[in-house]
């Protein structure tokens, strides 16, 4: 251990600072606890090495698993998911919850859709009329948590159900089905290099996030906001309109992820908004115990949803049937809550 | 020069006239013995208290000097490595020692956050804590609680109700319901209160009522142990004094009626002369920086004052006096409802706390926990905060420089911290508060604000933060105004200090000119604002 005791020699003259164990581990860069440090930030990273191993050589996983037919449908069925994910990270960074992306999503979907198939409108008018109703659910969110003060938990819950129904209503019983020739189908079901488009354009979406959380003051606020509101604040962060605009961009990606998700899917109804948050939830807590242990950040989110995905397809393929998503989505987000918590708290305590 | 003395025997007079210390064998509380490592660093060595019962007995020392984790060893939050504890005669085994032991050895303690329920009622609070009397039904028998409670409002003169919330009680009282919920079931008298920092959250004549309760219990038998980092406030409460420095007992006062320089030194283990007035000539020059203008909102109804280059001034008066809103106002968070500011010259009415930084104008907020803190963004990030647009340049972040920079303000300002990297809440709170101030004065601030810059800071601290504010009017020619409740650290600091008094400067008197206790007597005689009740209300910790 290296010489704390110089803290407290008489030439130090002011206030001795009580020896927590962060002197010690801070002030060392090559002994076990900067081992342990590596291992937290990348021990997800290593757990998806490992399971994408495991499954690749157990029986009878190891048959279809390893193949870049299955690594297709992962990437593409999951990369929605991803992006609701990464539109999630914008609240929860700013300490907010945003329970409506699900429902954005899938209501963008069905407009999208319906506007086609119901309406007869051009694919350019179906995207962009759906990506400004997703705006304008960001604008009332905001509008709400910031203006009125109301509690994001109750507010965003309530928008949920309220667009859940709308959809319902919009659709009527009805699946919009797609004209199998469209635009959007056919780069739904495109590939890149062997890997589905729509992966690379959630990727891409990835890059610019991480690039607006780690590289932008904005970015940087939404953090400081997320730690000490009224800080902020009188550091000159103006907070309300901060917050607000994490909304909009919010539910802009959700309406994004959900035309995409028609795109894949060729069709939409009135589906459970939950199906597709609470995976991606599941993500970005996962996600806040890797790369940048205890904060929600963009990297730990992209590894924790191919961890979680690659998990789910290897377990589907061992003959586990629909319950796998479920249970290893629940399971995953209780040990990522529990763990996260655990290094919060360890580093309010000064243990980080 | 300050006279301290003066004040001392004046403090101490109220000691001794009240002063009936049993014998001297009526030991309520001894330790001895005690130590305890963290690790390899031993914190405590042979570490000893004696408390008489029926006093008032202070534990002084720096940050990290020991007392805090006596306390905690005491209360059965830390397990001690080896000593002895007796109370009131009994013998308890340190090995296994945990709060319920402490319970029952007849140890009570009210933290600095009081742990009340602050939306419940005075009787709830009561009740559990100490569960709810039951009636014949197996209900809850209001009627008893109700009457019980009131018998300990009357006996320590809360003003409220038994029904009324605790939040809506003056901030003397909250402490003094905390203090009563410790001890609702002591009719012995027999158990020993330790508060720790119970003024932190209170101004001067909230803090001397309090005290003042504190002070009359104890004549009655009540045992306290106190600790505090406002001086003056135990130097005249209390009777014995145990001073730590780095794990050592280095002084045990018994019954002393000694002065804050000796204290400090002790302490300190040298005089520390930055606490005092330098003596110096100011550095303040003629030319007028930050003018305010018949400036009037909230508490305040008109303030004419003039702050100049190099200068520091200090605002003093009671709490409510308007002397944050003041502060405030300059910042951009609040707006004058009539008035006109002016800054260098030129009028200034910043519409945003953005517009009143980019003007030069820096704020450190009353507040630190809630208002200046991110508690679990590192060292780097929280200095970064207020600099983050200079920072940003070529579309990204230059961690680099950001880092260098703050490895260069924690060295510069003399901060006691892992490093960069390490998290906010892993300081001490006077490194807290070095870290907020260079969070502002990297950004060379033509006005820096001050908003009761050392509260909660040991002394040692509080001396380099004296030292940095120096600089900074003396180095940059920045103008500082301060608002602080201690009249010591506005005496020892500023050029100049004006009083705020019914919602108008009242006073106004150069360093060197007064002392602190005239500067009491001038701040206790200023009028008191028509606003005074409702400010009071809005600006107590909720």
């Amino acid at each position: 251990m290296t010489d704390t005791s110089q803290a407290h020699s008489p030439s130090a003259p002011a206030e001795p600072t009580p020896p927590t164990p962060t002197r010690r581990a801070a002030s060392s860069a090559f002994n076990g606890a900067s081992v342990v440090r590596f291992l937290e930030a990348y021990a997800l990273v290593l757990i998806t090495i490992a399971v994408a191993i495991f499954f690749s050589v157990a029986h009878p996983a190891s048959v279809a698993f390893p193949t870049i037919n299955n690594f297709n449908v992962v990437l593409g069925n999951n990369a929605v998911v991803l992006l609701i994910a990464l539109a999630a990270l914008f609240p929860l960074v700013s300490g907010f919850f945003d329970f409506s992306l699900g429902s954005t999503a899938v209501l963008s979907s069905v407009l999208c859709a319906g506007l086609q198939a119901k309406s007869g409108l051009p694919l350019i008018v179906a995207i962009i009329i759906p990506l400004l109703v997703s705006a304008v659910i960001g604008l009332l969110n905001g509008l709400f948590v910031t203006a009125f003060k109301m509690s994001p938990f109750v507010t965003t819950l309530g928008m949920a159900t309220l667009l859940s129904g709308i959809t319902i209503w919009y659709c009527n019983g009805r699946t919009f089905v797609l004209d199998g020739s469209s635009a959007l189908i056919s780069f739904g079901s495109s590939r890149w290099f062997n890997l589905p488009a729509v992966f690379f354009v959630v990727l891409l979406v990835a890059v610019v996030v991480w690039y607006f959380f780690r590289h932008t003051p904005y970015g940087r606020s939404l953090y400081a906001i997320g730690s000490n509101a009224t800080s902020a604040r009188l550091v000159g962060v103006p907070v309300d309109r901060n917050v607000w605009t994490a909304f909009v961009v919010s539910a802009l990606i959700a309406g994004f992820a959900g035309i995409l998700q028609l795109g894949r899917q060729g069709s939409a109804t009135a589906v459970d908004g939950g199906s597709l948050l609470f995976p991606a939830l599941a993500a970005v807590f996962l996600g806040a115990t890797a790369i940048v242990p205890g904060f929600f950040n963009v990297v730990g989110t992209v590894v924790s949803a191919i961890f979680v995905s690659i998990a789910v397809s290897g377990l589907t393929l061992m003959g586990a049937s629909g319950w796998a998503t479920n249970v290893f989505n629940g399971a995953a987000l209780l040990v990522a809550v529990g763990l996260s918590t655990y290094l919060g708290r360890r580093k309010l305590r000064g243990k980080g | 020069m300050v006279s301290t003395t003066a004040q001392q025997s004046a403090a101490g007079g109220d000691s001794s006239a009240a002063g009936r210390p049993g014998p001297p064998e009526d030991v309520a509380l001894r330790v001895a013995g005690l130590n305890k490592s963290f690790g390899s660093v031993q914190v405590l060595k042979d570490a000893s208290l004696t408390v008489r019962s029926g006093t008032v007995h202070a534990l002084l020392g720096g940050n990290g000097s020991g007392k805090s984790t006596t306390i905690k060893i005491l209360a059965g939050v830390y397990q001690a490595d080896s000593g002895d504890l007796d109370v009131r005669g009994e013998s308890y085994d340190l090995d296994g020692y945990t709060p319920a032991t402490a319970e029952k050895a007849g140890l009570r303690f009210v933290h600095q956050d009081l742990g009340l329920f602050d939306d419940l009622s005075i009787e709830e609070n009561f009740a559990l804590d100490a569960g709810y009397p039951r009636n014949a039904a197996g209900g809850i028998d209001w009627k008893r609680l109700r009457r019980r409670v009131a018998e300990l409002i009357s006996a320590y003169e809360i003003q409220g109700g038994p029904r009324t919330p605790v939040n809506r009680l003056r901030p003397a009282d909250r402490t003094l319901v905390a203090i009563a919920r410790a001890l609702q079931d002591d009719e012995s008298g027999n158990c020993v209160v330790v508060l720790d920092e119970p003024t932190a959250s209170l101004g001067k004549k909230e803090s001397e009522e309090l005290l003042g309760h504190v002070r009359r219990r104890a004549d009655a038998g009540q045992t306290f142990v106190i600790v505090s980092h406002r001086m003056q406030e135990v130097l005249s409460v209390a009777q014995d004094f145990t001073i730590f420095r780095d794990g050592v007992v280095v002084g045990e006062l018994v019954d002393a009626e000694p002065t804050e320089d000796e204290i400090v030194a002790i302490m300190a283990g040298r005089a520390v002369a930055a606490l005092r007035p330098t003596g110096s000539i100011s550095h303040a020059t003629a030319e007028p920086v930050l003018e305010f203008r018949d400036v009037a909102g909230g508490a305040l109804a008109g303030v004419d004052l003039t702050v100049h280059r190099g200068e520091i001034v200090g605002v003093a008066g009671l709490a409510g006096s308007g002397r944050s809103t003041l502060l405030s106002m300059a910042f951009g968070a609040v707006r004058p409802t009539s008035g006109e500011m002016r800054l260098s010259g030129a009028p200034f009415a910043p519409r945003t706390i953005e517009a009143a930084m980019k003007a030069g104008v820096a704020l450190v907020p009353e507040d630190r926990a809630h208002e200046a803190a991110f508690p679990d963004l590192t060292t780097d990030q929280n200095l970064s905060m207020s600099v983050l647009r200079q920072l940003w340049h070529g579309g990204l972040i230059r961690r680099r420089e950001s880092r260098a920079n703050a490895e260069r303000l924690i060295r510069k300002f003399g901060v006691k911290v892992a490093g960069p990297e390490a998290p906010f809440s892993s300081m001490s709170g006077g490194n807290q508060q070095k870290i907020v101030i260079a969070r502002w004065l990297q950004r060379d601030p033509k006005v820096i604000l001050l908003d009761e810059p050392t509260q909660g800071v040991d002394v040692m601290s509080r001396a380099d933060i004296y030292g940095v504010v120096r600089d900074a009017a003396a180095e940059t020619g920045a103008c500082v105004l301060i608002a602080s409740s201690d009249l010591t650290e506005l005496h020892a600091l500023c050029d100049r200090i004006v009083v705020l008094g019914g919602g108008r400067v009242s006073q106004e008197v150069a360093a060197g000119e007064v002392s602190v206790d005239d500067l009491t007597a001038l701040v206790l005689k200023a009028p008191q604002s028509q606003k005074y009740t409702e400010q009071y209300t809005e600006g107590s910790p909720a």
